[in-house]
C-alpha cells in the first residue's frame, strides 16, 4: 500500500492538472475575499467565518479526484496502473487516500492564504474579524471536507468510467440539484454529499434559508463519512468486475 | 513446470466467445510466436493471462499462481499490450517513475531501461511529444523495469523502423539467452519467423498449431527433403524402392516423408554423389494460411 500512496503522489506531482487546478482554486478565492473585504462595510464575525469557509477549493478538489480515476480511462492508462498493480482494491485505496491528501494540501494552501489576506484587510479597516482560535477552527474543518471531498472525487470517477459525464454530473449536483433540494426539502437537502453535509460539517449558514435546520457537525461528519463508504463500495466492486480490453 | 500455462481458456463476451479452450505452454530460455489472424483472440488470451480480463473458464497461470497472485507481479512479468498508453502531459522519465514505485523497483532502473530501450536523450519531454515508435520504446521500457523473468509483448515491433524491429529483434533472442521466456505476438510472419524458437497458432479463438518452428514449418504431412545430385534418376528410383515418395526437377529431387538423415545414408548406400541436402520447409506465412483457413 506504502508504494501504491507513493506512486500516485508522484502522478498527481508529474502533470500540471494539480498545479493548474490549485492555482485556480487560489485565484478566485483571493479575488472573492479580496473584493469582499475591500467593498462590504456592514460586517460581522460570522460575516468572515463564512467567507473564510467558502474557500472554493471544494469544487476544484472534487474535479481534480474525479480527473485521477476517470482520466486513467481518458488516456487509457488503467491498463499499465492495472499491470503495475493488480490487486484493484488496494489500488482503488491507495488513489482515494492519496487524493484526500491532496485535497487537504489544495484546501491548506488556499485556506492560509484567504485567512492571512483576508485578516490583514479586515484588520486594516477596523472592522471585526476572527482571533486564533477561530481561524484553526475554521481551518481544520475546511481540511476534513477537502479530504472528504478529494476521496469522494476519486470514488466517482471509479463509478463514471467517463470523464466529462462525471464531471458535468457533479456540477449539476452542486449547483443545481443540491441547492433545488436544500431550497425545496432542506430535511433531505442537508444530507447532501457535496453541499449539505459539507456545510453542515463546515456550520457555514448561508446555504441554508433561515431558521432551516442544518446537520450538526458530528452528524455531517458520520454523513459524510457514510457516502464516501458507500461510493468506494459501488466503484470498488464496478473496478473488481470490469474487464480491462 | 512450464513458466506460462494456458489451460482450457473460454471467454465471452457477451454473444461473441473470443477464446473457446485454448492450452498451450511456454517454457522458459524460448521465445515462442503467438500467432493468428486479427480478432483470433489473441490479445483476449494475453488480457486473461495478465488478469486484465476475467476468464469465462479455464486458467492462465504463471508457475502455477494468476498474475495477481504473484509477489511483486513486475518484476516476474513484463508486459507490452497494443495499445501501450500514456499521460500525453507526463514524461517519459516520470512515467517510468511511477511504474517504479508501484513495483517497488529501485529508482535507479528507470535510467538503466531508458538507456536499454535508446531513450536516454528523450527522458525529460513529455509523451504527446514523443513518435510512435518512441513510444513503443517506452512502452518496452515499462515492461523492462522489474528485469523480469516472462515478457509477454503484443505487436511489439509496431511503429518501430526497420532499425528499430532489428533492435527489437535483438532484444527478444537477447532475453531468451538470459533464460526468460518470451511470448511474442506478432501479425509480421517474416519478423516472426527470424525471431522465434516456438509458434503457437490460433484462430477463432481455437489452437490450431503449436511446436518448434520446424515442427510447425514441416506442415502435417511429415518432413520433406531438398536434394542436389548429378545421378537424380538412380538416386530417386532407390528412394522410392524404400517406400519414399520423390518429385522430380533436374538435378533436384523433392523426397517427401523423408528427413535429410534418412535420405543421407541411402544415397551412400547407393553409392550416389551428393550435392546439396536441406530440409524443405513451409514458409511460415504457407503454415499460418493452412492452419488458420484464412489464406483466401
Amino acid at each position: 500500500m506504502k508504494a501504491l500512496l507513493r506512486a500516485e503522489l508522484i502522478k498527481l506531482r508529474t502533470t500540471r492538472t494539480f498545479v493548474v487546478l490549485t492555482a485556480a482554486a487560489l485565484a478566485i478565492s483571493l479575488l472573492v475575499v479580496l473584493l469582499t473585504t475591500t467593498l462590504q462595510d456592514e460586517w460581522t464575525k460570522d460575516d468572515a467565518r463564512d467567507l473564510f469557509a467558502t474557500d472554493f477549493t471544494g469544487l476544484f478538489i472534487l474535479l481534480l479526484g474525479v480527473m485521477g480515476m476517470a482520466g486513467e480511462w481518458r488516456h487509457r492508462t488503467i491498463t499499465s496502473t492495472v499491470l503495475a498493480a493488480p490487486r484493484r482494491l488496494r489500488l482503488l485505496g491507495a488513489k482515494t487516500i492519496s487524493y484526500a491528501v491532496a485535497g487537504i494540501a489544495i484546501s491548506l494552501i488556499v485556506t492560509v492564504a484567504i485567512m492571512a489576506i483576508g485578516t490583514m484587510i479586515l484588520s486594516a479597516r477596523d472592522l471585526p474579524t476572527l482571533g486564533l482560535g477561530d481561524l484553526v477552527d475554521g481551518l481544520w474543518r475546511n481540511l476534513v471536507v477537502a479530504a472528504y471531498l478529494g476521496a469522494f472525487g476519486v470514488c466517482i470517477g471509479g463509478l463514471i468510467r467517463n470523464q466529462i459525464v462525471a464531471i458535468v454530473g457533479l456540477l449539476l449536483m452542486t449547483f443545481a440539484i443540491e441547492p433545488a433540494l436544500i431550497g425545496l426539502a432542506s430535511e433531505v437537502g442537508k444530507f447532501g454529499p457535496t453541499v449539505g453535509a459539507p456545510n453542515g460539517f463546515i456550520g457555514l449558514e448561508d446555504v441554508f434559508g433561515e431558521g432551516e435546520e442544518q446537520l450538526t457537525p458530528a452528524v455531517a461528519l458520520l454523513v459524510m463519512i457514510g457516502w464516501v463508504g458507500l461510493a468506494f463500495a459501488a466503484a470498488a466492486a464496478r473496478l473488481e468486475r470490469r474487464d480491462l480490453v | 513446470m512450464p513458466v506460462v500455462e494456458i489451460r482450457d481458456l473460454h471467454k465471452r463476451f457477451g454473444k461473441v466467445e473470443a477464446v473457446k479452450g485454448l492450452s498451450f505452454e511456454i517454457e522458459a530460455g524460448r521465445v515462442t510466436g503467438f500467432l493468428g489472424p486479427n480478432g483470433a483472440g489473441k490479445s483476449t488470451t494475453l488480457r486473461a493471462l495478465l488478469g486484465l480480463v476475467r476468464p469465462t473458464a479455464g486458467t492462465a497461470t504463471f508457475g502455477g499462481r494468476l498474475y495477481h497472485q504473484l509477489d511483486r507481479p513486475s518484476a516476474q512479468v513484463g508486459a507490452v499490450l497494443e495499445d501501450a498508453a500514456f499521460h500525453p502531459g507526463r514524461t517519459g522519465r516520470n512515467h517510468l517513475r511511477v511504474l517504479a514505485a508501484a513495483g517497488e523497483h529501485p529508482e535507479a532502473r528507470v535510467d538503466e531501461v531508458l538507456s536499454t530501450v535508446g531513450l536516454s536523450d528523450a527522458a525529460n519531454r513529455r509523451v504527446k511529444g514523443y513518435s510512435m515508435g518512441m513510444r513503443q520504446r517506452l512502452a518496452i521500457a515499462a515492461a523492462l523495469l522489474g528485469d523480469p523473468e516472462v515478457l509477454i509483448l503484443d505487436e511489439p515491433t509496431n511503429g518501430l523502423d526497420p532499425p528499430g524491429i532489428s533492435w527489437m529483434r535483438g532484444l527478444l533472442r537477447e532475453q531468451a539467452g538470459k533464460g526468460r521466456a518470451v511470448l511474442v505476438s506478432s501479425h509480421l510472419l517474416a519478423e516472426v519467423a527470424q525471431s522465434v524458437d516456438d509458434v503457437v497458432i490460433i484462430s477463432h479463438g481455437e489452437l490450431r498449431g503449436q511446436g518448434t518452428l520446424e515442427q510447425v514449418l514441416g506442415g502435417d504431412d511429415g518432413p520433406a527433403t531438398e536434394v542436389r545430385t548429378p545421378d537424380p534418376e538412380q538416386l530417386a528410383q532407390a528412394l522410392e524402392r524404400r517406400g519414399y515418395t520423390v518429385e522430380r526437377e533436374g538435378d533436384v529431387l523433392l523426397v517427401l516423408g523423408a528427413s535429410p538423415e534418412q535420405v543421407g545414408p541411402i544415397a551412400a548406400e547407393e553409392q550416389v554423389t551428393i550435392l546439396g541436402l536441406a530440409p524443405k520447409m513451409r514458409s511460415l506465412e504457407a503454415a499460418f494460411f493452412a492452419l488458420t483457413d484464412d489464406g483466401s
